[in-house]
């Protein structure tokens, strides 16, 4: 545990490895979920019979590339923002000349 | 030849391959199974990707260490350059 202080030497906080370790662990185990599911949907139902239990768990084959291409286009709309937002907040008005 | 050079050459002879297969302008007829598999592989590789980048920044943030020493120095300095910056006319 680190502490974090001002300039008068107050103790405005703690860095908590806790909270990191959950957070760190928390998206490994997303990205597993994630990849475990896509790769059974793209790779594996091709295999499988089409009668199979197993494609009842999974959408039609074209979402598999329309959901990713949504999700990524949104994340560049908001990564956008987020860069347009601070742009516009930094903007210095021009100089007079006198 | 640079780096770029190779990658996109890469890229082009991956992609020029998969196009083939996939569009079939052959006419060779793969079976069914393998073209199902085949056509969404860009997709699959971009997501596959992005899943090892998000494990991997998860699990470097979950097992950096603190430094205790450093992060100390490191607010002296931090407090040293405010009032040397503070005295000089600088206002945060």
């Amino acid at each position: 545990v680190v502490e974090v202080v001002d300039l008068e030497g107050a103790v405005e906080g703690t860095l908590a490895t806790g909270a990191d370790q959950v957070v760190g662990m928390g998206l490994v185990g997303f990205s597993l979920v994630v990849f475990t599911y896509y790769t059974i949907w793209v790779i594996v139902l091709p295999f499988v019979d089409s009668s199979h239990i197993l494609h009842s768990y999974f959408l039609a084959r074209e979402y598999a590339v329309i959901l990713p291409a949504v999700a990524g286009l949104l994340l560049v709309l908001l990564v956008g923002t987020f860069v347009a937002m601070v742009m516009w907040k930094n903007r210095k008005p021009a100089k007079k000349i006198d | 030849m640079t780096k770029l050079a190779e990658w996109l050459l890469g890229l082009a002879l991956l992609g020029g391959g998969w196009a083939t297969l996939t569009f079939d302008p052959l006419g060779l007829r793969l079976p069914l199974a393998g073209r199902q598999l085949l056509w969404p592989l860009p997709a699959y590789l971009l997501v596959a990707f992005g899943c090892y980048s998000l494990a991997t920044v998860g699990y470097r943030l979950a097992t950096f260490n603190d430094c205790r020493g450093a992060s100390e120095e490191l607010q002296t300095q931090i407090q040293e350059a405010r009032r040397d910056l503070a005295a000089r006319g600088f206002r945060f």
